[in-house]
């Protein structure tokens, strides 16, 4: 419904900087994630565009128009918060009334929004309740119909289910997606669950103390991260302390190439996704280096295993491996690192392929 | 004892156990309060209605048509009830922005503020009351104060009943502020925020969030106010009128000076009634407080 851009915020609790110079724009209908752990700045960075945080410095504006100096009352975003965010004198109907009484709209109009809004959550018959006889997820349903009842041009929300069971976290968050993507709504979404963000997210923005690291789509975020701080949060990765010299890396007693015309030089890091270590048979003869590793410990995780393994002279590593494997713990098994990223002291990381992926015929 | 159908009878035996002991604990406390409260008061209003004016037995309204008939007493009587309801008034005036206050603002100058609104607690009322005549008597601080300033026909309220109100006002602020401030830190900020959120002002977050959440508390320090004012003896007797009387002064008086204890008996019974009315409102308040609390569990 409306366009966001963010520019150059700042704000500071004394001393404190916990949003330092965010720039970016949310497109119209798109829904944004902000990930990031505890005490990064993400619910800062979201009250201040819900205006219950002053902005230290910088703009905010909604289709072109600045709504930095407006107060919360009067900016056009809606927030759903953590928890405790019903009224617990007004019955549900009251709660999402109460935004639009205050716009004097006629009554027969209030009703039909309010049963709308309803209807729209699965929470229709429940007007009459008061919020103490919800469950925390009907609340929450009630909290998001609250806001979007008003239609507003930005809908915000602060972890509104992490107060929530796992189940039920899941379920609300796939009804709230099909609710933004049916009301084409701009939303603005804060979690430190990665999965969440990875699941729900258009696009993801990364905090880390008060910085974005980065801004992209899922899968670039995944494939790519730009930083070392987002390479360890997000998903899964191996992370080994290197050392660049010309062409190669030397990794404990172990080599691999970088690419031609690479400047890094001297301490890396790299990183390596489990999955990208592929398992090779003992007589492979194919591309890439062969580390052999010895195997120390495997955790069935359902549809996949997830195998701890010490390559001597490089240190433990983890991958996954496929159920169909044949590999027991205490058995050395070769493997390809396919694919990693090197990150150097500045710059962008190098991404390095060794292998065509998917690489199936190598495996076992 | 009804039987629980899912209880074996050794569960059974400890929840008895239980009731007995938690009866025992109460027991004595109960005890006294039957001994030395219930029964005199029950035997002061069966004497007030067997007994009439002239010390005759027999079952009789005398005594109480007496009180109602002397215009010194009922004068007294309405007296008081002005003083209460314009102290309470004032109290609530005063301490609904500083509790206001408090709950929202943070920092040292609040810190600050809590520990002033604190300060009469350990002030005791008689020290308050030389203070207050120190303060506003003839040729005292305000005076003085205000004369450097060229204002020169200052008034005092000693001997007058604004006085009472001034001197029971400032007993009565800790305590209402503590109330109404824990009240207020129940609301959670996201609560009002949520309001915000949704178009609502200051007033209006007031009037329709906050108001209608702190009802209970407005209550608890309205009725325990009013008991507390309603009875009072101190700062009415050494810093009020000598007529009208408040009746604390008032039962005082006819008791200690004019010898009367029949009389002042009636206007005990009396002073008893009308508090235990908002004896009543209070202890609803809290039972309904209870049963919510035990609901949301
Ligand atoms: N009102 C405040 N006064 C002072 N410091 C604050 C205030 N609010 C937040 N901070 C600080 O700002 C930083 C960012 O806080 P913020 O609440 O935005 O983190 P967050 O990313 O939402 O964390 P979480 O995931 O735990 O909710 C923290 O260091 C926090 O201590
Ligand atoms: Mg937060």
């Amino acid at each position: 419904m409306a366009k966001l851009d963010i520019v150059q915020l700042t704000k500071r609790f004394g001393s404190v900087t916990a949003v330092s110079e965010a720039s970016f724009t949310v497109q119209d209908s798109e829904f944004m994630c902000i990930l990031g752990p505890s005490g990064c700045g993400k619910s800062t960075l979201l009250r201040m565009i819900a205006g219950f945080e002053s902005a230290t410095g910088g703009d905010m504006q909604i289709d072109g128009e600045s709504i930095t100096e407006l107060p919360a009352n009067k900016r056009p975003t809606a927030m759903v918060f953590q928890k405790y965010t019903l009224w617990p004198h007004m019955t549900v109907y009251d709660n999402i009334a109460f935004g639009l009484g205050l716009r004097h709209l006629p009554r027969a109009t209030i009703e039909k929004k309010v049963h709308d809004s309803l209807d729209l959550v699965s929470l229709s018959g429940y007007e009459k309740r008061f919020p103490a006889q919800l469950s925390g997820g009907q609340q929450q349903r009630v909290a998001l119909a609250r806001a979007i009842v008003l239609e507003p041009k930005i809908l915000l929300l602060d972890e509104p289910f992490s107060s929530l069971d796992a189940i039920l976290r899941v379920r609300l968050r796939e009804e709230l997606k099909r609710i933004q993507r049916r009301l084409k709504i701009t939303a603005i979404f804060v979690t430190h669950d990665q999965e969440e963000a990875l699941s729900l997210a258009d696009r993801i923005a990364v905090m880390n103390s008060g910085r974005i690291e980065q801004l992209d789509h899922p899968s670039t975020i995944y494939a790519n991260p730009e930083t070392l701080f987002v390479a360890d949060f997000i998903g899964a990765m191996n992370l080994l302390k290197a050392n660049a010299q010309g062409s190669s890396l030397r990794v404990g007693s172990k080599t691999l190439p970088l690419p031609d015309g690479s400047i890094v030089n001297g301490e890396t890091t790299i990183a390596l996704r489990p999955e990208d270590l592929v398992l090779v048979s003992d007589t492979y003869t194919g591309a890439g280096e062969i580390w052999k590793a010895n195997v120390d410990q495997i955790m069935d995780l359902g549809h996949y295993r997830k195998v701890l393994v010490d390559v001597p002279d490089v240190g433990e590593l983890k991958i996954f491996i496929a159920k169909s494997a044949h590999i027991n713990e205490g058995d050395t098994i070769s493997l390809v690192p396919a694919r990693y990223l090197v990150y150097g002291q500045h710059g962008s990381p190098i991404e390095v392929n060794r292998l065509a992926r998917p690489d199936s015929q190598a495996v076992q | 004892m009804t039987t629980l159908p899912t209880s074996t009878s050794g569960s059974l035996w400890r929840q008895r156990r239980g009731l007995i002991l938690a009866y025992l604990l109460v027991a004595p406390p109960l005890l006294l309060m039957v001994l030395l409260i219930f029964v005199p008061a029950i035997q002061s209003i069966a004497r007030t209605l067997t007994t009439d004016t002239t010390g005759e037995a027999g079952l009789s309204f005398s005594r109480y048509i007496a009180f109602f008939q002397d215009p010194i007493s009922v004068s007294n009587l309405v007296f008081t009830f002005q003083v209460v309801f314009v102290t309470l008034l004032v109290i609530f005036i005063v301490c609904f922005p500083l509790a206001i206050y408090l709950r929202f603002a943070q920092g040292r100058i609040a810190g600050a503020v809590q520990i002033l609104v604190l300060f009469p607690l350990f002030v005791p009322g008689i020290i308050l009351c030389y203070a207050l005549i120190r303060f506003l008597g003839t040729r005292g601080t305000l005076e003085t104060v205000l004369s450097i300033f060229g204002f020169m026909d200052y008034s005092t309220p000693y001997l007058k009943p604004s006085a009472i109100i001034i001197g029971l006002v400032w007993e009565s602020i800790p305590f209402t502020v503590l109330v109404l401030t824990a009240g207020l830190r129940q609301i959670s900020d996201s609560l009002i925020e949520s309001a915000r959120d949704v178009g609502a002002n200051d007033l209006t977050i007031f009037r329709r969030i906050i108001l209608p959440l702190i009802t209970r508390p407005v209550l608890i320090a309205f009725s325990l106010n009013f008991l507390g004012i309603f009875g009072a003896y101190t700062v009415p007797y050494l810093l009020g009128p000598a007529a009208p009387q408040m009746m604390g002064v008032f039962m005082q008086q006819t008791f200690g000076q004019y010898r009367r204890p029949d009389e002042a008996e009636t206007q005990a019974v009396i002073t008893f009634l009308i508090c235990s009315v908002v004896g009543l409102l209070y202890v609803r308040t809290v039972a309904s407080q209870r049963i919510q609390q035990e609901d949301a569990e």
